[in-house]
């Protein structure tokens, strides 16, 4: 077994190109675009707090005015606009982010407290663009404090106005915030590189023999079927470990980029020992169940070709059960069929560690149960390798 | 007593679609081999004689392990493939000329490889290397990747793989087919020491030439069926012409019709 083990191994690691493909692509790949999008995020987040808002407007009244003043970061429009149609075309390509237009007498109709027709404000935004949407939310708040106080002018007594005294205290804990945003972006980023670190070598270590016609010489040797296929499974295991070791470290490695962290570690130390142990168990048995599969079905398969065209849809599948553990959040708890579920369990379970919010029974469930249907594989695979219509069909 | 003993084989396959319209029947069931024995002794080639389809390569897959009779059994040194396949890989070397190499490893590398999974110790291995690696000229290439070496080198890098331990017993399918006649030569000039040194030697073939050249006994199978057995002289004299070809073609007729001849 070991001597198939080594040469699996030996296989990958003395061709460059593999060695590439499979180990530093990944990682690095990951850490460019990460670092990148976190960049560009970033940027924009900026630009948008930043931008002092261009704003067009018409009778202004001046108590509004103090208000936005307060309220708003902006700059008054110093062109001329001719006529709503002009207006409209300024809002919508972006050269005003707001227009505001209020009745004539605004402050005067507003005083005579109730006549019909109220007074009337007219906002012009664009909800296409994030400057002109952040605007016409802070004009909002400016309105809001403006209604506020008519009210309080307009009662007699206006302690009558105060309902209730509310008070917020804000205890986010920065740890939970950033694991759960872990949570819903590294589960399904590691099950999609762990099976795309097994796809770029898996059908080739055992549908390329078949292929090649070479597994004729292997299974003519004096060793048992099952230690070949166990050979072949282990090396696979250990290689798309290594793969996936390397797409993690370039997601820890752009990390602070990406979470808007810059100038602070990268905050592994987010995370116990225990998590990291959990962590990595986790990670093993669910890298066997995936080799296991992708070995399966290129065992069955009669070219590498047909192997990777079988294997994706199972690919499809990982990557579904990604995403619905990204929309569905993180967190512990559900039913147990979850976490018996091949793929969709270790993604959850993942999510889970990382959002600290998982039980150790969660835990023994997804792990034995993964290890359990590696081992009901790997014996369906042995079997295979003793299947002469499966190993020899043309 | 013989060494490698066939008895009574029968092997049925299942055709696919696919294969039953290129065989252009409607039967799903295919008998590739049907009742074939034979024995072969040490210090003697035995050549399976027929034409393509004959069922050579399903018995010759048969005797390897690769595929396992449905009926009959066959012994290799007294080791029966159905009870003891392992015992008989042991013994045997199976080999084609149609065997291909992963082109990412060199010759070296293969061969302590196969030797690693047939148990060769280190020594014996290296012993072993050198000789059959000089013997086939591949020495120089040791360290080259098999996708650079040639054709007839991968052939003679295929043939040092399968001898690795150095077994008594080797099962060669069509030995010399697409080899160069350099290549076609060097393996021809290995059998025959191999013979000299008290191997059995089982080969298939439909090259007449190859039969003639190197087989001390011959068995031609037609539709899996052995339709004649014996030693070189004794099947010639089956035809006033004494040839081989003669006896051949006269089987063939016999058996599937002058028509489809």
């Amino acid at each position: 077994m070991w001597t198939v083990f080594k040469k699996e191994i030996y296989r990958v690691l003395s061709d460059r190109r593999l060695i590439l493909s499979v180990f530093i692509i990944p990682g690095l790949s990951i850490y460019l675009i990460y670092s990148l999008m976190g960049s560009v995020m970033n940027e924009q987040i900026t630009d948008v707090e930043e931008h002092e808002a261009v704003v067009y407007t018409e009778y202004r009244p001046e108590a509004i005015s103090t208000l936005m003043r307060e309220g708003m970061r902006y700059t008054l429009y110093e062109g001329d606009v001719a006529n709503a149609a002009e207006m409209e075309r300024l809002i919508t390509e972006g050269e005003l982010d707001l227009v505001i237009l209020f009745d004539p007498d605004f402050i005067d109709k507003v005083d005579n407290n109730g006549e019909n027709p109220l007074p009337g404000v007219t906002v012009l935004y664009n909800q296409g663009r994030q400057k002109s949407t952040r605007a016409h939310a802070q004009f909002l708040g400016v309105m809001s404090a403006f209604h506020q106080q008519v009210v309080i002018d307009r009662l007699e007594d206006s302690a009558q106005y105060r309902v209730y005294d509310l008070v917020t205290h804000n205890h986010m804990d920065e740890r939970l915030v950033m694991g759960q945003g872990l949570a819903m972006m590294l589960p399904i980023l590691v099950v999609i590189f762990l099976f795309a670190s097994a796809m770029s070598i898996g059908p080739d270590a055992i549908a390329g023999e078949k292929e090649r016609g070479t597994i004729a010489t292997l299974l003519v040797t004096p060793i048992e079927r099952r230690h070949i296929a166990l050979g072949k499974v282990l090396s696979l295991a250990l290689l798309s470990l290594m793969g996936a070791f390397s797409a993690f470290i370039g997601i820890i490695a752009s990390l602070p980029r990406l979470m808007q962290m810059d100038g602070r570690p990268s905050d592994m130390a987010l995370y116990s020992l225990t998590d990291y142990l959990l962590l990595l168990v986790l990670l093993v048995t669910t890298v066997l169940f995936i080799v296991a599969v992708i070995a399966l079905i290129s065992a069955y398969a009669k070219t590498i070709k047909e192997a990777t065209m079988l294997i994706t849809p199972f690919y499809m599948l990982a990557i579904i059960s990604g995403v619905m553990n990204s929309f569905g959040g993180a967190g512990g708890g559900g039913a147990i069929l979850y976490y018996l579920s091949p793929i969709y369990g270790p993604i959850k379970l993942f999510g889970d560690i990382l959002a600290f919010d998982y039980s150790l029974s969660s835990f023994l469930i997804t792990t034995l149960s993964s290890l359990t249907y590696t081992v009901i594989l790997v014996y369906a695979i042995n079997l295979m390798f003793n299947n002469e219509k499966i190993m020899f069909s043309r | 007593m013989s060494d490698l003993i066939v008895r009574n084989i029968k092997k049925t396959f299942t055709l696919s679609r696919k294969q039953m319209r290129i065989e252009r029947t409607k039967d799903k069931r295919k008998i590739a081999v049907d009742g074939l024995s034979f024995e072969v002794k040490r210090g003697e080639i035995y050549g399976l004689l027929g034409p393509n389809g004959a069922g050579k390569t399903t018995a010759l897959r048969c005797i390897s392990t690769l595929i396992r009779p449905d009926e009959g059994d066959i012994t290799v040194d007294g080791k029966s493939v159905l009870k003891s396949s392992l015992d008989v890989r042991r013994r045997i070397a199976f080999l084609t000329s149609e065997l291909k190499l992963d082109d990412h490893f060199t010759p070296g590398y293969l061969f302590r490889y196969f030797s690693k999974l047939h148990g060769v110790d280190e020594k014996t291995m290296t012993e072993r290397k050198n000789f059959l690696f000089s013997r086939f000229g591949i020495d120089k290439f040791e360290g080259v990747k098999v996708a650079d070496l040639s054709t007839g080198m991968k052939q003679k890098t295929s043939l040092a793989l399968a001898l690795v331990h150095d077994p008594d017993f080797i099962i060669f399918d069509e030995p010399t087919n697409g080899l160069d006649i350099l290549t076609a030569r060097t393996v021809i000039d290995y059998l025959n020491e191999m013979r000299a040194r008290g191997k059995a030697i089982v080969l298939s073939t439909h090259i007449l030439d190859v039969v003639e050249k190197l087989c001390d006994r011959v068995g031609i199978i037609i539709d899996g069926s052995l339709k004649l057995s014996g030693s070189l002289s004794e099947v010639r004299n089956q035809h006033p012409d004494n040839t081989l070809e003669s006896v051949f073609f006269n089987l063939m007729q016999a058996t599937v019709g002058e028509e489809n001849v």
